[in-house]
């Protein structure tokens, strides 16, 4: 999933500063899981924002709701009213549903309240981590389903740096494993060391941000106009 | 509806603790107690929620108690270290929109505690009288 955290309150009152009509969006997908900016988060910012609107004795009017997703047309027309009768949209949403609300409802200026930061799984409830960078081009079976390229900080795909130092990262020694210890632990342990061996070619990162924004386009699933 | 000025503090019992202690209460202290809090029964407090807590003072109330176990003592073992959490959270939630956090505390009340229960509310009210009056709701949810 896409994971998030929910933006500094105060860069969130600054942001919202003069609408007196505001809408908070929460999404109920990648968000919602992430804890970020699913129904309940949508929920406790608008509070906190309606509480401390009347602390400055400002004239906002601040409602919430959440939809399935942001980044789909279809999910938006059950809040279309809402939306339009808001100054501002506030959005939970990644920074893709954001944009997308934004394009959805052309001249409604739509606000992110959060920070997108991965694309990451849920260790546990509270902790998420990331797995993947969306390079494009997945290399996961050359290294035992450890992704060199999301999980080295540098990643380097022949080896690691002098950094590595008790399976921890230099970048940060208390928080991040070294990406390339726990892909020589996995390699061992499937009996695979042998494939390591192998020198990787320079990797073709024009699938990933190298290339442009990027765009998808399957012909045979393309409705005909 | 109470106004505003009426309305009591809201106390989230935990009903294997608190609200037992405040059932044990009588007399005038059980006056006291049912004058200035409005009990709400939890079946724990980790099932309090900061979109609550919070809902509670935009709807007018002064102030929120959020009463469970003593934390080595809850029946579902993490619920009341949860309810914790949470009341910080909403506590630095507050602070952050301007209100004072001293509108939400928690406290820890084991059943046969009913004495300390009164003087909890008791310092409650303290707090919330040395406080500026929470400005009444303007627009959104109230």
């Amino acid at each position: 999933m896409i994971t998030a955290v929910q933006k500094p309150f105060a860069e969130i009152q600054a942001m919202v500063e003069g609408y007196s009509n505001l809408l908070v969006l929460g999404c109920g997908t990648c968000v919602t899981v992430c804890m970020a900016g699913g129904e309940k988060e949508a929920g406790i910012l608008a509070s906190t924002l309606r509480l401390a609107g009347r602390q400055k004795g400002l004239k906002m009017r601040i409602v919430e709701d959440t939809i399935e997703r942001q980044c789909d047309r279809e999910f938006f027309d059950t809040v279309r009213d809402k939306v339009e009768a808001a100054d501002a949209v506030l959005s939970l949403a990644c920074g893709v549903g954001v944009q997308f609300c934004s394009e959805v409802f052309a001249g409604k200026r739509v606000l992110p309240g959060l920070n997108t930061r991965f694309y990451g799984t849920t260790e546990q409830q509270g902790i998420w981590s990331e797995r993947c960078a969306g390079c494009g081009t997945c290399v996961l079976d050359r290294f035992g389903g450890v992704c060199p390229v999301a999980r080295c900080s540098k990643s380097l795909l022949n080896g690691p740096c002098g950094g590595s130092q008790n399976g921890m990262c230099e970048v940060d020694q208390e928080n991040i494993q070294c990406g390339w210890q726990l892909i020589y632990d996995r390699m061992k342990s499937l009996g695979l060391l042998h494939l390591l061996e192998e020198n990787q070619p320079i990797k073709d990162w024009r699938t990933g941000r190298d290339g442009g924004p990027g765009k998808i386009v399957r012909e045979d699933m393309v409705l005909d106009t | 509806m109470a106004k505003q000025s009426e309305k009591k503090i809201v106390a989230f019992c935990c009903e294997n603790s608190a609200l037992k202690a405040a059932e044990a209460l009588d007399g005038p202290a059980a006056l006291e107690v049912l004058a200035a809090v409005e009990l709400v029964r939890l079946p724990c407090t980790g099932k309090a929620e900061t979109g609550l807590l919070l809902e509670c003072l935009e709807k007018g109330h002064p102030g929120v108690l959020v009463l469970g176990c003593p934390a080595d003592n809850c029946k579902f073992l993490v619920g009341s270290s949860r309810a914790r959490k949470r009341v910080e959270v909403t506590r630095r939630l507050l602070k952050e929109a301007g209100l004072s956090e001293e509108r939400v505390h928690m406290d820890f009340v084991s059943s046969v505690d009913a004495h300390r229960l009164g003087r909890i509310v008791r310092e409650m009210q303290e707090r919330l009288a040395a406080l500026e009056p929470a400005p009444t709701p303007i627009g959104g949810k109230s």
